[in-house]
């Protein structure tokens, strides 16, 4: 692999020199290989985001970017990993509260109600009682789901698990949240409704945000940053700044013409990185 | 579930009550006549009075009720605390369930009825013994069904435990307890069935007490009115024990 050759890859080292900033994610020649099923998911990736900082990591499925995120969250098998990984300043912890993590799946607990199911997190962390409700039942309100704090999950529509989801996630007061796909099983017009239920949640705590998406228009409309990733073995191939401003709507994004040539320059490194 | 979907509509009602009516006058007139000999088919009249004697008047099935339906009971809460005790040591520790499972495969697939007769010299006549089989048949049923229950957690909830920083008791009461509760319950509610059927089973054999005793009586005297007294009694109390479970189930879990 011709690392070297990889402007991008250089620039993003480079910035590991400097001392970790509290809510950043530093990657340095991470590597991770399943000895087990003989497979090297990621090779060599090197990434430094900045706190506060929305960045998402956009790929063919397989290239390792779900591979990323659990290695940041400690749930990779000891031993997998190789290289640098610093999670707010501090090696890679499972269950460490620097972090919150959302799955592609919402994984709402169907015996909880929707206000349970927001204060879960924060309840398995410890988080008094009275503060962690006051806490649930505002986000859920925030994710538009006011009226709703006692229904069941069975209850609720997709589009209105994952807000509760989100609801979870936005209750712990980790600096750095990791997103796996979140979205990914919304239909187009729930997803686009969700991504600005997220983006203005992010917008009022500012907090550094890893994404994971195959979605690029999700990515462009949301980030800061967007990183193109090759198939496996998972390298980054290009690293696009998106110039939108802030704060953005992803629906009113639909129609702007800047939004869409930086679509179209993601879109055309990746189709660069399949070809390769 | 409404009273509605379970036991249908005024309609159905109806043609229910008709269709039970002529099947007792049918049988009535079938044994009056003597068409078939009443001590092998009994009288539906003649049963109807057998339950009123025996629960009014002298009230000895009641007595008889107490002591099957405490048996029930006491085996039924002590097997179902064991099941789901032990599976849930089995859940949590896969070494114990691999040193065990054999074990208890093999104590399982005995038939527990023949287990009567030792439990009978082991704990005597009276309540003990009838327990005892009534035990061994509701802890085996709990138990696989707490150890279905426990495996059954969603991979997704382990995943976002471990994230959250979950201890292993946190993971095991907020996530594997709460999804595996709907599987007990099936259990449970197979576990009560089957206590009765144990406590009645070992009273046919031998007892002292008890609506299975009353029964294996008055077959040895061809008592067949009293037999089938006995037969419908049962009946009704399984048919309120599965309704009582239900209710419960639905009160408790009404997420589902």
């Amino acid at each position: 692999m011709n690392m070297a050759m990889n402007p991008t890859q250089m620039k993003a080292s480079a910035g590991t020199v400097a001392k970790p900033a509290p809510g950043s994610i530093i990657f340095d020649k991470v590597s991770v290989a399943f000895e087990a099923a003989k497979l090297t998911a990621v090779s060599e990736f090197s990434l430094n985001i900045a706190p506060s900082e929305f960045v998402s990591i956009v790929g063919p499925s397989g290239c390792g970017k779900t591979t990323l995120l659990n290695f940041a969250a400690g749930l990779l098998p000891s031993g997998a990993g190789r290289g640098t990984l610093l999670v707010n300043g501090k090696p890679p912890v499972t269950g460490s509260h620097d972090l919150a993590y959302m799955l592609a799946r919402d994984a709402l607990a169907p015996w909880r109600t929707a206000l349970g199911n927001a204060e879960l997190g924060a309840e398995v962390r410890g988080v008094p009682a009275e503060k962690r409700r006051a806490r649930a039942v505002d986000l859920l309100e925030k994710v538009g789901l006011k009226g709703f704090e006692n229904a069941y999950p069975k209850a609720l529509s997709q589009g209105m698990r994952q807000r509760v989801a989100l609801a979870r996630t936005f209750s712990l007061d980790s600096p750095i949240l990791l997103m796996d796909e979140p979205f990914g099983a919304l239909d187009a017009q729930t997803k686009l409704q969700l991504e600005d239920v997220l983006l203005s949640l992010w917008q009022r705590e500012q907090r550094t945000v890893l994404f994971i998406t195959h979605d690029l228009s999700e990515a462009v409309s949301m980030s800061d940053r967007v990183l193109v990733m090759s198939s496996r073995p998972g390298r980054i191939i290009a690293d696009v700044p998106i110039t939108l401003g802030r704060p953005r709507s992803v629906r009113a994004l639909q129609k702007e013409p800047h939004y869409h040539e930086l679509y179209a320059q993601v879109w055309s490194k990746l189709e660069e990185g399949l070809s390769q | 579930m409404t009273d509605e979907r379970v036991w249908g509509s005024g309609r159905i009602w109806a043609a229910r009550l008709v269709l039970l009516a002529v099947f007792f006058v049918l049988w009535e007139w079938a044994a009056t006549s003597k068409l078939i000999d009443p001590i092998l088919i009994g009288k539906p009249t003649g049963i109807v009075q057998y339950l009123w004697h025996e629960v009014f008047v002298t009230q000895s099935l009641l007595n008889d009720f107490y002591w099957s339906m405490g048996g029930t009971m006491i085996a039924f809460v002590l097997g179902s605390v064991a099941g789901v005790l032990v599976g849930m040591l089995f859940v949590t520790s896969p070494t114990t369930e691999a040193v065990l499972n054999p074990i208890f495969t093999a104590l399982n697939a005995m038939p527990r009825i023949a287990l009567a007769p030792l439990f009978i010299i082991w704990f005597g006549l009276g309540l003990g013994s009838k327990v005892a089989v009534g035990f061994s048949l509701t802890f085996f049923i709990v138990l696989s069904s707490t150890v279905a229950g426990g495996r059954g957690v969603n991979p997704d909830h382990i995943t976002l435990a471990r994230t959250l920083g979950a201890s292993g008791s946190q993971i095991f009461r907020k996530f594997v307890l709460p999804s595996a509760v709907p599987v007990i319950f099936n259990g449970l509610r197979l576990g009560l069935v089957f206590a009765l059927l144990g406590v009645i089973g070992a009273e046919i054999f031998a007892s002292e007490h008890g609506l299975g005793q009353t029964l294996s009586v008055l077959a040895a005297s061809f008592k067949t009115n009293g037999v089938f007294g006995i037969i419908f009694l049962l009946s009704m109390i399984g048919v309120g024990i599965s309704s009582g479970m239900n209710s419960l189930e639905n009160r408790l879990l009404r997420w589902r």
